[in-house]
């Protein structure tokens, strides 16, 4: 009889252990995106008995460069938290993350709507699906604007009109927009692309798609835009020191009244400002004759199954839990911004979260046009620092806008052929 | 009546010189104290308070910071991620000090073949940056199953990989007169002894100032930690830190100067305890004589 049980138990017990599977996830974030996602996996073990989960999260800082150094190794995790342009770092011909269709079965990947599947889809294989989208957009502080006697700009007239008036009736140290470099180059970009109505990266061609004069018209708005006291100049913002923008005194008291700000951080602006005061989204301002709102839209991060899983159907499934499935819906709410799975609107709509100047934010892109869809590579880091590299040389004076818009159009045409393969 | 005890006072002159001095001497200690007290206090300040204001002195004091930093937005409390630091850090120092030390007396006082070039390349080691060594790091490390514990964080220390180490001992060690050891061979040491009994407690301060280094160092070592360790249950204090600073959401900062205030309390008391040697050990490996 024990020997029966014996090899009862050495029949069954490979078979029982072979069923248990254990996942890894990897992401970033915050204290609360932390606490959501961990309980959010830990309702998903309970509802899938054999997977376990191990969770591996860290902070913004380094993520990338750990990851890197995981997929490089062999070792990534199975699920794993992905920015959009790292796409084409990790993922060039579309085989670097698995292709989420050979497990459509899993995921009820018809929640999403067809321009966010877009961008997560190389040659035809879907990478990656996501979370919420961004974009960045006006916000500006409704006190201080109150206070010069203005209601918040919606042309861009109307943005360069305050400027003097902030400086008049408030103070010098009074601006309408607190602009950092990247900012700049965003807000240059959405000007230039309303008149182009095209991308201003153009990955076919590897090229940029303006010429050295109209960078040079980029240049010359942003020093519009210095001149009429509108934004602080470098030297002026440099003073305030090099902090985070929603951690420098002016923003916090007010004194630099707006940001160009993506969707999804506007929230952590509001939580430095001092009590008090209100942020309100402002209509995003657009030129004469304008063909797009050259808004940045993308998707605000993402998740991707390792190419390399040994387990992609349970992956799958811990995905569709995270992006579909009520419990982690309700649990996640807007913390990362509106998402982009439909029955994740209507859980969120029908309990009433959906409101808020996310919410606000998104209703504002559904009316504007926004068709361009800039390149990944804008945001490539060897792009990104080219950028700011000629803008940095011509807000300090070093070169003129001519000579701006020359090497920058040489710059990024250069990085481009090689970067893009 | 028993005789006063002689009152030595100063000449006027003296005094008011004396009050000077220390008046600047606490002032600019106060300054340079200034972003530590700065810490300590931001951790008893509620958030908004700690942008706002440039006082130490938090308005409404308040402990949740320590509390909620403390609890961590993880699974588990901070005191984890301290014990994880001391189990990489402990092993690391001891191994650092033993094998530089080693590698050092092999350096100074053997005619080894080749001994010129080795030199050069271990000073060459010093120049690498450490990134570059990473990826292939990590494939070796993998190739062991060593991933995700932390073997990979100490156990190089034990072949003397901190070349600047090798270097400090080496230029204190030639400051050191070879009488004594010539000595120490005629009463029948052989070369371990030699070591353990006659270079080793000469060489005390330049060695706690390696133990203290290396210890400062691995506590703040980010990307190391990073990198090899994928668990949350095994990080240490230098990833604990940073891990609740995201992109989109504001930081609580109270909850990481609380944090970082008691992570700052084990290396500002090895200070204080080491200090009288560890001042003595960078100022006379420096001077020969």
């Amino acid at each position: 009889m024990r020997t029966l049980l014996l090899l009862l138990a050495l029949a069954l017990g490979p078979t029982a252990h072979a069923d248990e599977v254990q996942l890894r996830m990897s992401w970033w974030g915050g204290n609360d995106i932390h606490r959501t996602l961990i309980e959010s996996v830990r309702r998903f073990e309970a509802q899938n008995p054999n997977i376990t989960v191990r969770t591996e999260y860290t902070g913004w800082v380094g993520h990338l460069e750990r990851l890197t150094t995981q997929i490089a190794g062999g070792t990534g995790p199975d699920v794993m938290q992905i920015n959009w342009n790292w796409l084409v770092l990790f993922s060039r011909d579309g085989d670097g993350f698995l292709d989420l269709n050979t497990v459509g079965q899993d995921i009820d990947i018809e929640q999403f709507d067809r321009e966010a599947l877009a961008m997560g889809t190389i040659d035809g294989k879907l990478n990656a699906l996501s979370t919420s989208m961004a974009a960045r957009l006006f916000y500006f502080n409704a006190t201080t604007f109150a206070k010069a006697g203005l209601s918040p700009p919606t042309t861009w007239d109307e943005l360069l009109a305050a400027g003097p008036v902030f400086r008049d009736r408030l103070g010098p140290e009074y601006y309408p927009i607190d602009l950092h470099l990247q900012d700049v180059i965003a807000l240059t970009r959405s000007w230039f692309v309303q008149r182009s109505g095209k991308p201003l990266i153009d990955e076919d061609a590897k090229r940029i798609n303006a010429t050295p004069q109209q960078l040079a018209d980029m240049a010359h708005f942003y020093q519009s835009l210095v001149d009429a006291h509108v934004t602080p100049d470098v030297r002026t913002r440099a003073s305030y020191g090099h902090v985070a923008p929603h951690e420098m005194r002016p923003w916090i008291d007010g004194r630099f009244a707006g940001t160009y700000q993506w969707i999804s951080a506007i929230g952590k602006f509001i939580d430095t400002l001092a009590p008090g005061q209100s942020v309100v989204l402002a209509p995003y301002p657009m030129r004469e004759g304008a063909l797009d709102a050259g808004l940045l839209y993308r998707p605000a991060m993402m998740f991707a199954i390792n190419a390399k899983t040994p387990h992609p159907h349970e992956s799958a499934l811990l995905l569709e839990f995270l992006l579909n499935d009520a419990a982690a819906i309700e649990a996640m709410e807007l913390k990362r911004g509106v998402p982009v799975s439909r029955k994740a609107v209507e859980r969120l709509t029908a309990n009433g979260t959906m409101q808020g100047l996310s919410v606000d934010g998104f209703e504002q892109i559904a009316t504007l046009p926004h068709a361009v869809i800039e390149s990944a590579y804008f945001e490539h880091a060897r792009v990104r620092d080219a950028f700011i590299d000629a803008f940095e040389l011509f807000a300090y004076g070093r070169i003129d806008a001519d000579q701006m818009g020359q090497r920058l159009h040489d710059n990024i045409n250069r990085i481009l052929a090689r970067t893009i393969r | 009546m028993t005789p006063a005890a002689p009152t030595r006072r100063m000449p006027r002159s003296g005094r008011i010189n004396a009050v000077v001095r220390y008046a600047i001497l606490i002032g600019v200690g106060f300054l340079m104290l200034y972003p530590l007290l700065w810490m300590i206090g931001g951790a008893f300040k509620p958030n908004h308070e700690i942008f706002g204001s440039i006082g130490f002195i938090p308005n409404e004091p308040t402990l949740d910071g320590v509390v909620q930093g403390w609890k961590t937005s993880t699974e588990y409390t901070f005191a984890t991620y301290l014990l994880n630091s001391f189990q990489i850090v402990i092993p690391k120092v001891i191994l650092t000090v033993i094998s530089s030390l080693l590698v050092a007396y092999a350096f100074a006082r053997f005619a080894i073949p080749g001994k010129k070039l080795l030199f050069a390349l271990l000073i060459a080691t010093i120049l690498l940056p450490k990134s570059v060594l990473l990826i292939p790091q990590y494939l070796m490390f993998r190739e062991l199953g060593w991933l995700d514990t932390f073997l990979p964080l100490y156990v190089p220390s034990a072949f003397a990989t901190e070349g600047f180490f090798v270097f400090m001992i080496i230029q204190f060690m030639r400051s050191l007169p070879p009488e004594l050891e010539e000595a120490a061979v005629i009463d029948g040491c052989n070369s371990l002894q030699i070591l353990m009994y006659v270079l080793v407690p000469l060489l005390m301060p330049a060695l706690i100032s390696v133990a203290l280094f290396q210890f400062m160092w691995s506590m703040n070592d980010f990307l190391g930690p990073l990198v090899y360790l994928s668990s949350v249950e095994h990080y240490p204090v230098s990833l604990a830190l940073k891990m609740s600073i995201d992109v989109t959401e504001a930081t609580s900062w109270n909850q990481i100067l609380a944090m970082s205030t008691i992570a700052l309390l084990p290396s500002l008391l090895l200070f204080f305890v080491a200090q009288r040697y560890f001042v003595e050990g960078t100022t006379t490996g420096a001077v020969k004589g």
